[in-house]
């Protein structure tokens, strides 16, 4: 590395840049002006479905696609000029464990560190130190195509960390997982971050992301469509309701009647016969509960059921990602 | 940056290490090549019971060619004074060095689909180390099986050669070079087909005329008028031809210098289209 790099690096507080990044594939606009910025020692979720241009992003920033257009860097380092010295200071775990499945998880993690130019010694010592970590001590010596699933991310994670590097990609880190493996998963992805690690994980799971994220990017048709931490994006989206389950219509009209009179908007879906009508009222605080409910009692309807719901990642997901925006509880007005 | 630190198994607080810069900044190319094929040869080693399942089909070839054609030894088209088994022998190798080409494709589009070299592409490694390691380590495969083949056709056939021992070591060596030329094209055409059952029934399907329609196991002179032509044009003819001179000690003359060429032309090409392949299939 140039002194000139090494000065810039240490400057650096934003470990993961990009500047309007495109890529396309033949016709097919992959990522579309993509920009994000992860402070060091954070964790930056990207959220978006299939296709929506996650892992070319996660593949730009790891130097293994050349963007299209725009600029990366990543601790410093440009993802193009300084590509192979960059790859010497990232971990990259995929979707697909990357590990080669005839050597043993021992094996594995010595022949990293070795091309990595750790000497025999060395990338002994590391490959027994993650192998402990990880819990994979009793199978070290197992060829790594008989682990089980969560056995073999793990093994792979391990194999992203060989290097001590300074910014780890965890591609759909969970995908395919049972949910035992997923939560260890989490586990030690938290640990990194406790440790100071940069971390930029792509996910389709909106707990995944509001556990482990300081920040979320959603993406969608190679967009960046919001950005931001999990409780403004679900500021940006919903208030918190008041739902409420009626008896019937009547009850429903009343009901419905007798909060507008309490100055609030209401929302009457129509749900099945068997649920009864249900109510959706927005609210701008907690107390407002009270409100509703003596509302109610004015006029003598008793609800059947009765709850204060906070808005979830999921509406947000969904009303930014313009997927099925009409779920069953704010359909049309009555 | 925090150098190998001490870990107990319920802590992970030391596996990442934050930031700063890490004692190892990767190696260099030769260092890299010799890493990577001591991993491959340690997956031959592993799959030892494959490797000698990889014998089983020439040597099939050379049990059932050599009593069915046997009778051709007699024949006025094949050369005097040579037995069956002789002529045939070299041809086997040849046919050898083609099937442990074709292995090496499909062994590297193992590596790509089972990930081990979405790993390598993270890593502060040239590409192009990847390619020469997988053909070195199929190189030291290769020149295994050939030797073992040769053991048992000595022993259980009775193959001897006027060439004797120099003779034949030279044509394992000619056909250690023609199996490394052609894995480099077989890893070419695998890096563009990317697709391990397409590649194997191309393959197949093209290694079948190959072989039949050459000097393998039967005199050119024997051959009808068509096939002969067809024979003479392919480039497998030469590379028997010159292994099978080799080793009965006749000389090999222009026809070895061709098929060397020949071979290292067949490499150069597909070691340049194998690992530009390689470098676009991200």
């Amino acid at each position: 590395m140039s002194d000139s790099a090494q000065r810039k690096e240490a400057a650096v507080s934003l470990f993961v840049e990009a500047e309007g990044i495109t890529k396309t594939f033949g016709k097919v606009r992959a990522l579309d002006d993509v920009s994000l910025q992860v402070p060091r020692g954070t964790v930056c979720g990207l959220l978006g479905h299939n296709g929506a241009g996650k892992t070319t992003l996660v593949n730009v920033l790891t130097t293994l696609v050349t963007p299209t257009s725009g600029h990366a860097s990543v601790a410093g380092l440009d993802v193009q000029r300084d590509a192979v010295t960059l790859r010497s200071r990232i971990g990259l775990t995929g979707q697909f464990a990357s590990v080669d499945e005839q050597l043993s998880g021992f094996r594995n993690l010595i022949l990293i560190a070795r091309l990595l130019g750790a000497s025999t010694k060395e990338a002994k010592e590391r490959a027994d130190e993650l192998l402990t970590a990880f819990g994979l001590r009793e199978a070290a010596a197992r060829p790594a195509k008989t682990y089980s699933g969560g056995m073999r991310r793990r093994l792979d994670l391990a194999a992203s960390l060989v290097g001590h590097p300074d910014v780890i990609f965890l591609d759909e880190p969970t995908t395919g997982l049972d949910p035992a493996a997923r939560i260890a998963m989490w586990e030690i992805v938290e640990q990194l971050v406790r440790d100071g690690s940069t971390v930029l994980l792509t996910t389709q799971m909106l707990d995944e992301a509001d556990r482990l994220a300081d920040k979320i990017v959603v993406l969608a048709q190679g967009k960046v469509i919001a950005a931001g931490t999990s409780a403004s994006l679900k500021a940006q989206v919903g208030k918190r309701t008041v739902t409420l389950t009626l008896a019937d219509k009547p009850d429903a009209e009343r009901a419905a009647d007798a909060v507008r009179r309490a100055g609030m908007d209401p929302r009457v879906s129509g749900v099945d016969e068997l649920a009864g009508l249900a109510l959706t009222v927005p609210v701008e605080k907690s107390t407002d509960l009270v409100r509703v409910v003596r509302a109610l009692d004015d006029v003598a309807v008793e609800p059947v059921e009765l709850a204060l719901v906070d808005p979830r990642l999921d509406d947000v997901y969904l009303a930014l990602s313009g997927g099925p925006a009409d779920s069953p509880t704010d359909t049309e007005r009555h | 940056m925090s150098a190998p630190t001490t870990l107990s198994a319920s802590d992970h607080s030391t596996v990442a290490g934050p930031g700063g810069s890490g004692p190892w900044r990767g190696t260099s190319v030769p260092m890299q090549i010799i890493i990577l094929t001591g991993r491959s040869l340690r997956a031959v080693v592993a799959s030892r019971a494959l490797v000698l399942l990889g014998l089983l089909q020439p040597l099939i070839m050379l049990i059932l060619f050599s009593q069915v054609f046997a009778s051709l030894a007699g024949t006025s088209s094949f050369p005097a004074g040579v037995s069956y088994i002789d002529y045939l022998m070299p041809a086997v190798l040849v046919m050898g060095s083609l099937s442990v080409a074709l292995q090496s494709g499909v062994g590297l589009l193992d590596d790509m689909r089972n990930g081990v070299v979405a790993r390598f592409r993270t890593l502060p490694i040239a590409s192009a180390s990847v390619l020469v390691a997988r053909s070195l380590a199929d190189v030291v495969r290769h020149a295994l099986q050939l030797a073992i083949m040769l053991v048992l056709a000595a022993t259980l056939f009775g193959f001897s050669p006027g060439g004797g021992f120099t003779g034949v070591l030279l044509a394992w060596l000619m056909c250690i070079a023609v199996g490394w030329s052609l894995s480099w094209m077989f890893m070419a055409i695998g890096v563009w087909i990317s697709n391990v059952e397409v590649m194997q029934g191309v393959t197949s399907m093209v290694m079948f005329p190959l072989m039949f329609a050459s000097s393998a196991y039967v005199p050119l002179s024997s051959l009808p008028a068509w096939l002969r032509a067809v024979a003479t044009v392919n480039p497998l003819t030469y590379s028997v031809d010159a292994s099978r001179n080799l080793a009965l000690g006749n000389p090999v003359g222009v026809g070895g210098l061709a098929a060397l060429g020949a071979a290292g032309l067949i490499g150069l090409t597909g070691a340049i289209v194998a690992t530009r392949g390689f470098r676009r299939s991200a």
